[in-house]
């Protein structure tokens, strides 16, 4: 929902490509490589501390001590799991928000002890921590050997003449079918140096990401499926909101135009009737009477019409469909009782909800201003940029209006809401009244 | 006649005020909410009050109670009652004291110039006057073992206008038949209902309703 503070333009620059495009993989060819490196002596220790405490616990369980050892090793796990979550942020590039850990504040001491074990995303830690070993090992041989084939493989030429070399001694290229010569051994190490400097980015990439990707999938994937659920939930009621606002703002306007047509045209037709009643009775006894009631009659019927014609009006305003937000906003400030300053650029129509939506607004603000505000002058104005229409109303009037009390401007949030847009009133007692209406297109 | 008229709709209270006064009626007073009808009633004591059953301040039924407490004030004094819409339990609440000259008509019979006249006349001389929709809706609403089936339709229809109100002459002149006729089809009307035939119109009124609602 689009929030009247955002509507602004922005505007960003492209970055320069070259010399951060280099910068960048190599701080990430960093920052993958020191997590997988720290990521193995911790799968070491994670393995050993937690399933000596699983299995001790478990095992203890029958004497009633397993317990605490098992709930002390839970809590052992949420914190490796909570570093381990704070470690993945670089390499991932989000972070795993601290996640839902079971609590029970009301609960007695010995319950609140326990209640570790009952909580799935402890157990969950634990598991991490216990079989982190397995991808970090992996991760780590992958990370080691590629470090080590590059640096090395391109450092030959520098220190190959240090390494003593027997004459039963045979390299790897000899092995391969190459011959015995120096520079043979050279390009083929530093062929080889080559390769792996090559695919090093790639392949420490993959090796992270095998070690990330098993830690965020035992740690946060439920969080985040809880999360997800949670957005689902909270969509489906903003969705309920924008319809009851909608269903309210549609009862509203039906019951006004109940008691419009109740006291306006219904009424003068039954004096009408009346009065033609009254009518064919005088013809018989007094015709000159019966004239002047029918002229009456006549009177009546011609303000009736303009009653509904009105009317009409408030329900689909026949200049609105036919040519446009413009022209009527044009009609309603020619009607204003006050002067209207209208600022309105001819634009496309738009959909013929958000027109009717933003007629609505500035003419209710309208008649509000007319009926309470005192103004000497009034300014609407309306704006369209690329994600909705921006309609702004302000009079130099007593201000103090206030989406609570009355009808008139509940109304107004109603349908606003009901259009998906917000409403935003700025009347400080004295100082004028400014209401700001951004609808969604 | 000397008439009250309570309205709170100017445009209508003013259109009743020349109707009445052109058939030669007078208006001794025309008020435009609930408390002044009482005031008027009993200050003027007059011939009949024609009341709209909703004023101000909800708009709903203030008039109708109005009319009762005048009533309870000047018991009898002869009261019609507009209502823009079918409200059958505002008949029951006029019908409620038992003493007649009451009347209940929708406003657009105000149209029908002649016969509200006549309804006018007949409630301020004591009778009972209902709308027809109003019983048209009373003999809507009945029960599986429906004794009315019972009822030729020409029975039936002289026990509706009954239940309006109306004389037997008056419902001989209405389907044209004699009064004889309209007498012989009253005797068996009481009879198939099992009703104690009455000879005061507001009673027989009273009794039809009675057994419509129950």
């Amino acid at each position: 929902m689009p929030s009247v503070d955002n509507m602004t333009t922005t505007s960003y620059a492209a970055p320069s490509l070259a010399a951060s495009t280099g910068g960048r993989l190599l701080r990430r060819l960093g920052i993958d490589t020191q997590y997988v490196l720290l990521g193995f002596p911790l799968g070491l220790i994670t393995v050993v501390l937690f399933m000596t405490g699983f299995f001790l616990g478990l095992g203890l369980t029958v004497i009633w001590i397993g317990l605490p050892v098992l709930v002390a090793t839970l809590f052992l796990a949420r914190g490796f799991a909570a570093v381990e979550r704070a470690r993945i942020r670089p390499v991932l590039g989000r972070g795993m928000p601290h996640p839902f850990y079971k609590r029970r504040p009301d609960a007695g001491p010995l319950r609140r002890v326990l209640l570790p074990l009952t909580d799935g995303q402890s157990w969950l830690d634990l598991l991490h921590g216990m079989f982190r070993f397995i991808p970090s090992t992996i991760a780590f041989a992958l990370v080691v050997t590629w470090w080590a084939g590059a640096l090395g493989g391109l450092t030959m030429p520098l220190w190959d003449w240090s390494i003593p070399r027997g004459p039963a001694d045979q390299d790897l290229p000899e092995l391969l079918g190459m011959g015995d010569g120096t520079a043979t051994r050279l390009i083929f190490y530093f062929a080889a140096g080559m390769f792996f400097a090559g695919t090093l980015y790639p392949v420490v990439r993959a090796a992270a990401l095998l070690e990330a990707y098993f830690a965020r999938g035992l740690l946060s994937g439920v969080n985040e499926l809880r999360e997800q659920v949670a957005e689902a939930n909270a969509a489906r009621e903003a969705a309920q909101a924008q319809k009851a606002a909608a269903v309210s703002a549609e009862a509203t306007a039906l019951r006004r135009l109940e008691r419009d047509i109740h006291d306006g045209p219904q009424q003068r037709l039954v004096r009408l009737a009346m009065d033609l009643g009254r009518a064919e009775q005088q013809f018989a006894t007094d015709p000159e009477a019966a004239r002047a009631t029918v002229a009456e009659a006549l009177h009546q019927t011609r303000e009736t019409l303009d009653e509904l014609r009105a009317l009409s009006r408030g329900i689909a305003p026949p200049i609105l469909v036919d040519r446009g937000l413009q022209a009527a906003l044009t009609a309603l400030a020619g009607r204003c009782t006050i002067p209207v300053d209208l600022d309105a650029p001819p634009m496309e129509r738009l959909d013929p909800a958000v027109e009717s939506a933003a007629y609505f607004v500035v003419a209710e603000a309208l008649t509000n201003v007319a009926k309470h505000s005192h103004a000497n002058e009034v300014q609407v104005a309306v704006r369209r940029n690329a994600t909705g229409l921006l309609i702004t109303v302000a009079d130099d009037g007593v201000g103090g209006a206030g989406l609570a009390k009355g009808h008139g401007l509940a109304g107004l949030d109603d349908r606003v809401r009901a259009a998906g847009g917000v409403l935003h009133v700025d009347s400080p007692v004295g100082g004028g009244t400014r209401l700001t209406a951004a609808l969604p297109i | 006649m000397r008439v009250v008229i309570a309205d709170d709709a100017v445009l209508l209270r003013e259109g009743l005020i020349r109707l009445v006064e052109e058939s030669g009626h007078t208006v001794v007073a025309a008020v435009g909410d609930g408390p002044s009808l009482v005031d008027a009633v009993t200050t003027h004591r007059p011939d009949v009050s024609i009341v709209d059953v909703r004023m101000p301040p909800t708009h709903t039924d203030e008039g109708l109670r109005a009319a009762v407490r005048a009533r309870a004030l000047v018991p009898g004094s002869p009261i019609l009652v507009l209502s823009q819409y079918v409200e059958v339990s505002y008949a029951d609440d006029l019908l409620a004291d038992r003493l007649g000259a009451v009347g209940y008509l929708l406003k657009d019979r105000v149209s029908q110039v002649a016969e509200f006249l006549d309804a006018l006349r007949r409630v301020a001389g004591g009778g009972t006057v209902l709308d027809p929709e109003v019983v048209g809706q009373l003999l809507v609403r009945r029960r599986r073992d429906d004794p009315l089936r019972g009822l030729t339709p020409r029975e039936r229809e002289v026990l509706a206008l009954m239940a309006e109100g109306l004389s037997n002459t008056a419902i001989a002149r209405k389907i044209v038949v004699t009064d004889g006729a309209v007498e012989k089809h009253v005797r068996n009307i009481f009879t198939k209902l099992g009703l104690h035939q009455d000879e005061e119109q507001h009673r027989r009124v009273l009794a039809v309703l009675a057994y419509l609602q129950g």
